[in-house]
């Protein structure tokens, strides 16, 4: 399974609504993280990413993530990753990037 | 454990990115055929999803065309193999964020490179409730 992104921009809350569906993995991270840069240089916000239907995500999804929150760093915005699934949240842990990001609302299954 | 038990499950993938989720797919299916439970479950997934990443990133721009994952289970662990027969020596980087999350999912983790440059992973999942049927 390949992977689907949905983007809004929410001019209320002024950031990107992004949801990611399906896996992120060697063979799409590079083009998820693209998906995601483009909405950076159209609009320079946080963005917000829900990850409740994201089912798997690798080291390199987790690397193009860290790029992209590099990027938002760059104009004081930030990465926001919601309703993480507990098979990711602990990709996230061990390698120390729950401390990097801001994580809020991990998935109970 | 006894060896007569042992199932061995082998699969040879292209050195391909698009493969990685066909590996992932069987090494998921298979365990949840035999009892672990859904958290080690996602551990063997992922390991194995790491490990066949591993190869693919070091070996996708070489001439080595294949590599082969054997799964070898029996009634209380999943011992997982993935090598390539290489032509190319490479160095190890022990740094990669991949094998850095491999060694937190499985109970052992080797990899090694034989005297012909032949490259092996081997990782070890041991059952932790012992419910196979």
């Amino acid at each position: 399974m390949d992977f689907v992104i949905n983007s809004n921009l929410n001019e209320q809350n002024n950031c990107w609504d992004v949801d990611v569906t399906g896996e992120i993995d060697i063979f799409n991270s590079a083009e998820f993280k693209t998906t995601l840069l483009k909405l950076l240089d159209e609009k320079p916000l946080d963005l917000s990413i829900d990850c409740k239907k994201l089912t798997y995500i690798d080291s390199t999804g987790l690397g193009a993530l860290v790029a992209v929150l590099k990027k938002t760093k760059e104009f004081e915005k930030n990465v926001i990753l919601k309703n993480v699934k507990p098979n990711s949240a602990k990709l996230f842990k061990i390698t120390s990037l729950d401390k990097v990001f801001k994580i809020e609302g991990e998935l109970n299954e | 454990m006894n060896d007569e038990k042992n199932d061995i499950i082998e699969l040879t993938l292209p050195i391909n990115a698009a493969y990685v989720s066909a590996a992932r797919l069987t090494a998921s299916s298979v365990s949840n055929r035999l009892g672990f439970d859904i958290d080690e479950i996602e551990d063997i997934k992922a390991a194995v999803s790491e490990a066949c990443t591993y190869v693919v990133k070091y070996y996708s721009s070489k001439k080595e065309k294949n590599f082969c994952i054997k799964l070898n289970i029996s009634e209380k662990q999943i011992d997982i193999s993935l090598s390539v027969d290489a032509a190319t020596k490479l160095s190890q980087d022990e740094d990669d964020m991949g094998l850095c999350m491999i060694k937190a999912l499985v109970d052992n983790f080797e990899l090694d490179f034989n005297e012909n440059d032949h490259l092996k992973i081997s990782m070890l999942k041991k059952h932790n409730t012992s419910s196979f049927n």
